[in-house]
């Protein structure tokens, strides 16, 4: 096995992550976490369209409901966070699960644009429904404390979301290397087709749909954590967009690549700050350029120029096509 | 030669190199024996660019006068600008960096209201004095942090104004249009509770959104309701549909307007319909407008430093707010800390500011220093007047 292989990097991400808070000021350790969180949103976000091949934009609306119910559980309820983050992150799952009915019936645009008027309508009642969710000026969401563990707040809110962020990818590796992987892929490549086969369309969308809201739900419960603050902005159109850009620049249908992508760009938003007044531009500048040049995303790249880099379901390599991957049924199941 | 230091001597010279200001100038961050570094945060894209961009163009324009005189007890201001993007997560991110990794002495902005109030904890915990220049949240100050303070008015002090204004003129059926964004309800709540606690209840309760191109339904609506003046909590643009289409309807109450829309001659233009615009009185943080000779100094410093820009009231506010910061690190001395500078940016009494309606007052009880909205007019193709300053307690 070459040593810049897939499983290699990885390996030496967890570790380098691991060090983080010995190394860095609470600014980077801020972006550390901030990683994180994305890389469980691209993770969901790519099961449901790099795999399943559904083209939703509501990972921004179910990534909020996470955020809100956490935080609106331990204001209203007085619950601790230990509790409120399961919690919401189920809530989250459970309203993945609602939009995933009409998908059955729906897909492309039409799909696209309910998930958008849904997304739209979460928006609407994170502002509007003042008596449960503090209307638009948001609220404060109380600090979760590690007592008696010997970490301050930020340190073991990293740790936390390292954590969660580890056992999700291993958890997504493991699905997509699965029959329901292979599933997902089939029906991404045809309804009918995916049907003909066996599989059940409806279970195997509100699967990927949960698993979106799921991750996503996670993602905003650690997210309430970090600013201690949850109002409407954070989980509106521009939300979307930079969660659709961490999987087309990592790599649409990689797990690898969601972990990549999420670190890229959170990396790129954060240098863009010294492009004062021009980060819209050069992120969407940035956006062209793999959109136009690097289809494949990074791990598309990756695994043109280096071997090892191939991931269960990506054994061929396709040639010039828009989407990264296709499935050889039956290939390796295993984690390669 | 030799020279030999008993251990007393030896003590006192070391304690004299620890407490030396050279070495508390060292032992701050973002302090040199020639520098202070001051950060700076909000948006410098998008609408809420206004408050952001161009109040610290005001800020570094008032650093540049600073450091052209020799700076304060010899040290120049150094300005460092971050994008909050008018976003919780981008301000947390943007003033950690600031604080932690740019190493700021102290931070002057704060741009939208959401994006500083989710910034305050962090603020708060870092210990770093922080001076507000345009947003408005009630909660960034009230109760107030021991090291932050406000040269906005806040939202309760302009809502206390604008009810007061409307009963002052008289006004017996009141009604109110507002948005109902992180930023309309900022002013909004409060401009209800106002109303509720001086005993007046609203003849109409509109909406509008940030975009809106028409208001004819909202116009009527008011109209019906009889209203004699209407309290407009919008941005401009809304602001000026709706001035435009009352102008179209026939419909002509004593328009109220807030900071947002603090430039009436700007606001003329923007609806566009001659003598629409002839009830319209608005609330302005500053009591000059841009084309003011009493600003002419500050208006050749602004388009001389950014070329291509008009000085704005935008501008103006941060020119106020530069000015209160500035004075309160002279009151510090020159062995400075952030301690020191807290401690006078607390005890800054009555201290006249070129642009604000009235000298600024900060205490340790109250950190809300600037409350004294003026009103200003403009009567069709006339002159931008000052109507009157109001003192909010």
């Amino acid at each position: 096995m070459p040593m810049f292989c897939r499983r290699n990097v990885l390996s030496g991400l967890f570790i380098l992550a691991l060090g983080v808070p010995a190394f860095s000021n609470a600014y980077q350790l801020f972006v550390a976490n901030l990683i994180l969180i994305y890389v469980l949103l691209a993770i969901g976000l790519n099961v449901l369209v790099g795999y399943a091949g559904q083209l939703a934009f509501a990972n921004a609306a179910m990534f909020g409901i996470g955020a809100y119910a956490t935080a609106l559980l331990q204001v209203h309820l007085s619950w601790p966070f230990y509790f409120a983050f399961p919690a919401g992150t189920l809530i989250a799952m459970a309203v993945g699960l609602l939009i995933s009915l009409p998908a059955l019936r729906l897909s492309g645009l039409y799909l696209a644009l309910s998930t958008l008027a849904f997304a739209q309508f979460t928006q609407w009642v994170f502002s509007h429904w003042d008596n449960l969710t503090f209307g638009a000026g948001g609220f404060k969401s109380p600090p979760i404390s590690f007592a008696p563990l010997p970490v301050s707040k930020p340190v073991g809110l990293y740790y936390l979301s390292l954590i969660v962020a580890t056992c999700v990818t291993l958890f997504a590796q493991n699905v997509v290397a699965s029959r329901i992987g292979r599933a997902f892929v089939s029906i991404r490549d045809g309804d009918v087709a995916a049907q003909s086969l066996g599989i059940d369309l409806l279970g195997h969308k509100a699967l990927a749909f949960g698993i979106s809201g799921f991750t996503a739900g996670l993602a905003g419960g650690l997210y309430s954590q970090l600013l201690n603050f949850v109002s409407p902005e954070g989980f509106d159109l521009f939300q979307m967009v930079i969660q659709k850009a961490t999987i087309v620049v990592g790599g649409l249908g990689s797990i690898t690549g969601s972990v990549l992508g999420a670190g890229a760009i959170i990396i790129i938003l954060e240098l863009l700050r010294e492009a004062k007044g021009a980060q819209e531009i050069v992120f969407g500048g940035v956006l062209i350029l793999f959109v136009t040049f690097f289809r494949r995303g990074i791990v598309g790249s990756l695994q043109q120029h280096f071997r090892g880099w191939d991931e269960p379901l990506h054994s061929a390599r396709p040639i010039g096509s828009a989407l990264p991957s296709q499935v050889r049924l039956g290939e390796k199941e295993s984690l390669s | 030669m030799k020279i030999n230091l008993s251990k007393t001597s030896a003590c006192w010279l070391a304690a004299a190199m620890i407490f030396s200001p050279c070495a508390l100038a060292q032992q701050q961050p973002g302090l040199t024996a020639t520098s202070i570094r001051i950060g700076s945060f909000g948006a410098l894209t998008g609408p809420g660019y206004l408050y952001g961009k161009l109040a610290m163009n005001g800020v570094e324009v008032v650093f540049d006068q600073v450091n052209a005189a020799g700076g304060i007890n010899g040290r120049k201001l150094e300005l460092v600008r971050e994008d909050d993007r008018c976003d919780p997560a981008g301000a947390i991110g943007a003033v950690q960096k600031l604080i932690f990794q740019e190493q700021v002495f102290a931070l002057i902005g704060g741009g939208c209201s959401n994006a500083t109030f989710a910034a305050r904890e962090t603020i708060e915990k870092a210990d770093v004095p922080f001076l507000v220049v345009s947003s408005v949240h009630d909660g960034i100050t009230t109760p107030p942090a021991r090291t932050i303070f406000s040269t906005a008015l806040t939202s309760t002090i302009e809502s206390k104004a604008q009810v007061e204004f409307a009963l002052d003129t008289g006004a017996k059926k009141i009604a109110v249009v507002s948005m109902r964004d992180s930023w309309g309800r900022a002013r909004y709540t409060p401009l209800l509770e106002e109303l509720k606690a001086k005993g007046v209840k609203i003849v109409a309760d509109e909406e509008m959104s940030p975009d809106a191109n028409d208001a004819t339904a909202q116009v009527l609506r008011l109209k019906q309701a009889d209203a004699d003046a209407v309290i407009m909590v919008l941005f401009p643009k809304p602001a000026a549909v709706f001035t435009r289409d009352a102008q179209k309807l026939g419909f002509k109450p004593l328009l109220i307007g807030q900071t947002g829309i603090g430039d009436p001659a700007a606001f003329e233009d923007q609806v566009g319909v001659p003598g629409a615009t002839a009830k319209f009185r608005t609330i302005s943080m500053v009591k000059y407008t841009p084309d003011d000779p009493a600003v002419e100094k500050w208006r050749k410093l602004v388009e001389a430093k950014f070329p291509g820009d008009r000085l704005s009231v935008f501008n103006l506010f941060g020119i106020g707010s530069a000015q209160v910061l500035v004075e309160a690190l002279k009151r510090a001395g020159p062995d400075l800390t952030r301690e020191k500078l807290v401690t006078e940016l607390a005890n800054i009494r009555e201290f006249p500011v070129d642009v604000y309606g009235a000298p600024i007052t900060c205490t340790v009880e109250d950190h809300r220093c600037n409350k004294a909205p003026a009103w200003l007019a403009k009567e069709p193709a006339g002159p931008v007047k000052v109507l009157s300053i109001t003192r909010v307690n």
